[in-house]
């Protein structure tokens, strides 16, 4: 890299306590548009994030995580290396194109009416109750049950589904290589999950999300058994954690947003824009991580290829530089978050998870006052995907 | 015929309709989006795709 001429921040983003809503952060991100950390370089502005999220000049950064990790082989090496999330070019493109349809808003928007129930029937288990642990009884069950009726299984194994998430979910930790063993034989049960499912719409194809994956062709070319069994596990695998992970924060922000909570109440059509503000001001996905392909100069910075570039979410979505007042404002009109990524490998199920967030929220603040901490509330750390493991709350049952 | 109109106030330039629809839109070097507002009736699918899977739907279809 260039010698620079100002000085440039350093961040230690492996540091357990490294916060990204942190005044360290916020100092850095108003000194300079990036940081240098122990591993790459972070970009910390909105206008930047947005232009190098989309650069051809960089491309997905997580193909070696495994190899970072000590991890050569095994069922997890093996789906990873050919998972839409790591594949680039035309063999991302073929795959992207197959699976699309499926992941359409117009087909998503059908399935509406089950969230709203489901959301309605998970509150009603803890209404009268006034407290609740939000992320056993609501965000884990709700994220986890969206996904049964999206792969059109019973609801009643969302816990097998949810431990088998968790389990390959491991994998993005530090601890990988120690729980290698253990994330190998969650994937291999959820191969043998996805092959049953697939042979099952094989033979009695429907109009259900499964059968329009198994059907799925463009000019006469298919998905194989094996690509749409690797697409299953990698929508488990995406689609659970993250969704469950953004609703715990999402209560969270409302807690310090009280107002805004009250006004979620009263404009249950402000659901959507619920979901874009949260995932704009305290994403779960706080980071996306890129590599440069080639050699090149962005602003005042020489880029080598190789060089790892993170672009952070949350400090993009609060830069004062693009959000002058970055305080969540559902009435307000804000430029778009990346909290699902951008590019080429813009979150392939985001329509999904704005449908299933966008209902349960305002059906959430309906139905319950001034939720708060209780106590005993337990945080991921706050690099990679963040969020609460545990958040009991309190609140007061609307009449 | 219908003609292609992108909303370039909304469009982020992720490049998705450039996957779906590959005879239409294209990124060019510097990650922005190009493209023909008419196409072939026989690209009229992959057209409609790209509309769908646009992340911020800023592709539309004018009569």
């Amino acid at each position: 890299m260039s010698t620079p001429t100002v000085q440039v921040p350093y961040l230690n983003i492996s540091d357990p306590s490294f916060a990204m809503q942190s005044e360290e952060l916020r100092a850095a991100r108003e000194q300079s548009w990036y940081a240098r950390t122990n591993y790459g370089i972070a970009v910390l502005r909105y206008d930047e994030v947005s232009k190098l999220l989309k650069s051809p000049k960089l491309s997905q950064g997580s193909a070696k995580w495994p190899a970072h990790n000590g991890v050569h082989g095994g069922l997890f090496y093996d789906w990873w290396t050919k998972n839409l999330l790591v594949l680039e070019g035309e063999d991302h493109h073929r795959i992207r194109r197959l699976l699309n349809p499926a992941f359409s808003p117009r087909l998503i928007k059908d399935l509406v009416p089950r969230f709203q129930v489901l959301a309605n029937e998970l509150i009603d288990s803890f209404i009268d109750k006034g407290e609740c642990e939000f992320i056993r009884d609501f965000a884990e069950p709700y994220a986890t049950r969206v996904l049964t009726i999206l792969l059109g299984i019973p609801e009643s194994e969302w816990p097998t589904i949810a431990r088998l998430a968790s389990t390959v979910g491991l994998a993005l930790g530090v601890t990988f290589k120690q729980d290698l063993d253990k994330v190998d034989a969650a994937v291999a049960e959820l191969y043998e999950y996805a092959e049953g499912l697939i042979k099952d719409r094989q033979a009695n194809p429907g109009e259900d999300f499964v059968s329009r994956l198994v059907l799925a062709n463009r000019d006469g070319d298919r998905l194989s058994d094996e690509e749409l069994r690797n697409a299953l596990v990698l929508l488990i695998f995406g689609g659970m954690d993250t969704t469950r992970n953004q609703l715990g924060l999402a209560m969270q922000s409302f807690m310090h947003n009280p107002e805004q909570w009250e006004l979620l109440a009263e404009r249950p059509d402000l659901g959507g824009k619920a979901v874009e503000e949260v995932m704009r001001i305290n994403p779960t996905v706080t980071w996306v991580t890129r590599e440069a392909v080639e050699d090149f100069t962005y602003q005042d910075l020489f880029i080598e290829k190789g060089t790892t570039v993170h672009l952070f979410t949350q400090s993009s979505g609060t830069d004062p530089k693009a959000f002058p007042n970055p305080e969540m404002d559902l009435l307000g009109e804000h430029a778009p978050h990346y909290g699902f990524g951008g590019g080429v490998h813009h979150c392939l199920g985001h329509f999904v998870a704005r449908a299933d967030m966008s209902e349960a929220l305002p059906l959430l603040a309906s139905r319950i006052a001034q939720p708060y901490l209780t106590g005993g509330d337990e945080w991921l750390p706050d690099s990679g995907n963040t969020g609460p493991i545990r958040l009991p709350i309190g609140f007061t049952k609307r009449s | 015929m219908k003609t292609i109109d992108v909303d370039r106030t909304l469009c982020d330039n992720h490049g998705q309709c450039a996957i779906a629809a590959p005879d239409v839109f294209r990124m060019n070097a510097d990650g922005e989006l190009e493209y023909e507002a008419t196409f072939d009736d026989a690209l009229l699918d992959e057209v409609e795709e790209a509309i769908d899977v646009c992340p911020v739907q800023a592709i539309f279809l004018k009569d």
